[in-house]
């Protein structure tokens, strides 16, 4: 089994709604670092709601189709079972954080699936180190900042080791800084553990160094799927589309359409000086302005 | 405009978020306000509207100081729009909400119907009038939430993190409508902010704040120009810029990806003709 | 060596009984013994406005005894009884975490989990919910609104202010509902928490609370 989540044209109304997914048709492999974006209220709440059963199991509503997690359909299945493969950190951070203080937060949810201590203990040390909150167990939650409120509901979700991890505008609270290092954390998780990494994000910047897929939902339907060339060519066709594909890509479609030429897949700021770099050298503009002229 | 001199803030004992900061702030600028969580940027946006009274120093408005003032004092001439819009949406409509301020204020009923017409307009949002706040899009609660401020008629805006949360077309929605406020009213802006391409697009100064005190004052250019240490404060170099920084060392970088771009074509351009 | 949460709880339901089997002057000496106890669990600000909160109270309960009996040992016996209550439950919420006692309450008292997990939310959420209510007010006076004037559109305008609060609080539950969803809470799995097991300590009290009962007792009704 080599995806790990498969949306099977999937629909979705909540309860007395109009429907907020349509025909929503992805897959997400083993391993992968994808990254979902578009416009607020488009649905991609949902969507990770659907990956951790919530959707349809909690809310009732209707739904077409099938999500398939670990090759099974969620439909009926309960959530407190799905949540040991598919852990979800929701995008309001305080409020999903249930306890008084750092270490009965992520306890609880271990207590909670049956483990015992002397095997909770260890792995809620273990979740902490992971996120770098060792040392705050005893930490009162009012009195961590929001960046290390928003890793403690990371930790509680790591804690019981799911093999997909999906989080929903996870930076939105976070200076650059901080959210650069939460990216940076997840993809050392995803190596290290070959674990499946899902985030929410607008600010494509940031996780353009470390995602492998793009999925770009616009009112409930999917815009753009799949590797992030693929992907940020099918948004850049569509002019109004255009301002959610990153700068870095901008700049690189702007340049591929003068220079006629592909100009390779960007990841940070120092590839994409590199490459214009040679093409600013006099060789390429002559070869261009010759092939140009005849 | 405003003056901020040696103004200290403690918030606990010998924890000092601000640490003799002095800015003064001309009319008709377009400042972002940057630095990491905890820096002292919001706790400085909040001295200037009189929510918090500096332990020491002290904030002038118009020449006027600020000490012993409240935030409702100083509505007519410094507006403040917060981070979380659901938590400032205290009416029924669109327009009522639009209206709270002048009429708690006591402005008469007619001028405060102009007042929410034009503060509508200028947000973009006049269609949305009758609307329910609560049924509106993130982004456009985010714009009600300027229109509210505006219906003050403020001669400054201090927003603090409003394009959290929203993706790159809202954004450019609400920021058009600061741009436009800025460049044809003339009002001040003050823009709290972590997303460092906004900075370098739209702002015309740069204030760093780091430990309570102002790290760098200037042009974004200048900040994201290569010699300052933003990873200590915290910040990142906007994409644009650090490409901008590699290709043409020792120019100002332009504003966005479609301005680079035309400088790199110009440069192709001239350098294929050159030779 | 620490007392468990439970022998506290058991400390403090014992003074309760105390307050209506030992006599006055005994009473007096216990309720100074647990002021003491309080300031020095706790020698902050808050001790003090919570003793003296307590004393407004029992001070209005004796007055009010007063207006309406002439006993005046009666009225001043109750003042002094609540004030010997109250100040135990000060003392037991003084030295003891709120998390170890709801855990002694479910484990020595059967209180079903679900309840003691609410009273711990309760706590969770009052940080938040006084943020997020400084926020809206915040919001409020910087739109112009300011807080003097007659007294019905102050309250006119402390309802503007409730509204958005108690949205936000419904999200902030709605998201509380969903979080335990996935966290498993009410899942038959459950494990029992590390247990707080009595230590020599414990028991040594727990008889000495049981003499003196027994003695108060003897003494009331012998």
């Amino acid at each position: 089994m080599n995806e790990a989540v498969v949306f099977e044209c999937f629909s979705y109304a909540y309860p007395k709604t109009e429907p907020v997914l349509n025909e929503i048709e992805f897959v997400v492999p083993r391993g992968s670092f994808t990254v979902i974006t578009g416009p607020s209220g488009a649905g991609k709440s949902t969507i990770c709601r659907a990956m951790a059963g919530i959707v349809p199991n909690y809310y009732g509503g209707r739904s077409a189709g099938r999500v398939l997690v670990d090759g099974e359909d969620t439909a009926g299945q309960r959530i407190a079972d799905l949540t040991r493969f598919v852990g979800l950190v929701l995008d309001d951070y305080e409020s999903q954080l249930v306890s008084l203080t750092v270490e009965e937060e992520i306890l609880f949810g271990l207590y909670n699936r049956g483990l015992a201590p002397a095997e909770a203990l260890p792995a809620m040390r273990k979740a902490l180190n992971e996120v770098g909150l060792t040392g705050k167990e005893k930490l009162r939650l009012d009195e961590l900042s929001g960046g290390q409120r928003q890793r403690l509901a990371i930790a509680s979700v790591l804690a019981y080791k799911p093999d997909v991890l999906v989080l929903d505008e996870a930076a939105s609270a976070l200076d650059p800084e901080g959210a650069e290092s939460l990216y940076r954390m997840l993809d050392e998780l995803r190596r290290d553990y070959n674990l499946t990494v899902i985030v929410v994000e607008h600010e494509l910047a940031y996780v353009l160094p470390y995602a492998t897929q793009m999925l770009a939902v616009v009112d409930g339907r999917v815009a753009a799927c799949g590797a992030l060339d693929e992907a940020f060519s099918a948004l850049w066709t569509k002019p109004e589309l255009r301002a959610l594909v990153p700068d870095l890509w901008q700049i690189k479609f702007t340049m591929e359409a003068y220079l006629n030429r592909k100009l390779g897949e960007w990841r940070t700021a120092a590839e994409a000086a590199a490459a214009l770099q040679t093409v600013l050298t006099k060789g390429e503009t002559e070869e261009y302005d010759q092939r140009r002229t005849g | 405009m405003i003056n901020v001199e040696q103004v200290d803030f403690c918030y606990k004992r010998n924890q000092k978020a601000l640490n003799q900061v002095s800015l003064t702030i001309a009319p008709g600028e377009f400042i972002a306000l940057v630095g990491r969580n905890g820096s002292g940027k919001t706790t400085l946006s909040r001295v200037m509207m009189a929510l918090l009274q500096p332990t020491a120093g002290r904030v002038l408005v118009d020449g006027e100081s600020l000490k012993g003032k409240k935030p409702s004092d100083v509505a007519g001439t410094v507006g403040y729009v917060f981070q979380n819009p659901d938590l400032q949406i205290l009416a029924e409509t669109v327009a009522e909400e639009v209206a709270y301020g002048p009429a708690a204020k006591g402005v008469a009923p007619e001028e405060v119907k102009r007042r929410v017409h034009r503060a509508l307009e200028l947000t973009g949002l006049a269609e949305l009038a009758d609307a329910y706040p609560r049924t509106l899009s993130y982004g456009q609660k985010r714009r009600l939430a300027v229109a509210a401020a505006l219906a003050l008629k403020p001669r400054v805006l201090i927003l603090d993190e409003i394009t959290g949360g929203q993706d790159a077309i809202e954004k450019e929605a609400v920021l058009s409508v600061l741009k436009r406020l800025n460049e044809e009213q003339g009002v001040t802006i003050i823009l709290i902010t972590h997303d460092m391409s906004t900075v370098l697009r739209y702002a015309g100064r740069a204030i760093v704040m780091a430990q309570g005190s102002v790290a760098f004052d200037g042009a974004p250019q200048a900040l994201f120009a290569g010699s300052h240490p933003l990873a200590e404060w915290g910040l990142s170099c906007p994409a644009v810029a650090a490409v901008a920084g590699a290709l043409l060392p020792g120019e100002a970088a332009p504003a966005d990806a479609a301005a680079l771009c035309q400088v790199l074509i110009e440069k192709m351009r001239r350098n294929g003709s050159c030779n | 060596m620490q007392l468990t949460a439970f022998s506290k709880i058991v400390a403090t339901m014992a003074v309760t009984l105390w307050a209506f089997l030992l006599p006055a002057p005994v009473l007096a000496g216990l309720l100074l013994l647990e002021v003491l106890m309080l300031f020095s669990a706790k020698p902050e600000r808050s001790s003090a406005l919570a003793l003296a909160s307590l004393l407004l109270f029992a001070g209005l309960m004796v007055g009010l005894q007063l207006l309406f009996s002439d006993d005046v040992v009666t009225a001043f016996l109750g003042g002094l009884r609540m004030m010997v209550m109250t100040t135990s439950f000060l003392c037991m919420f003084a030295t003891t975490r709120i998390q170890d006692i709801t855990q002694a309450l479910v484990e020595k008292f059967r209180l079903p989990r679900e309840y003691a997990f609410m009273l711990t939310a309760a706590l969770r959420f009052i940080p938040d919910f006084l943020a997020d209510s400084k926020a809206t007010l915040d919001a409020q006076s910087c739109r112009g609104y300011s807080n003097s004037g007659n007294p019905i559109r102050r309250c006119l305008a402390c309802l503007a202010v409730v509204k958005p609060l108690v949205l936000r609080a419904i999200v902030r539950s709605e998201t509380l509902a969903l979080s335990l969803e996935l966290k498993g809470f009410g899942g038959q799995a459950h494990q029992t928490l590390v247990l707080q097991p009595l230590h020599v300590a414990d028991y040594a009290f727990l008889l000495l609370l049981t003499l003196v009962t027994a003695g108060g007792a003897v003494l009331r009704f012998a």
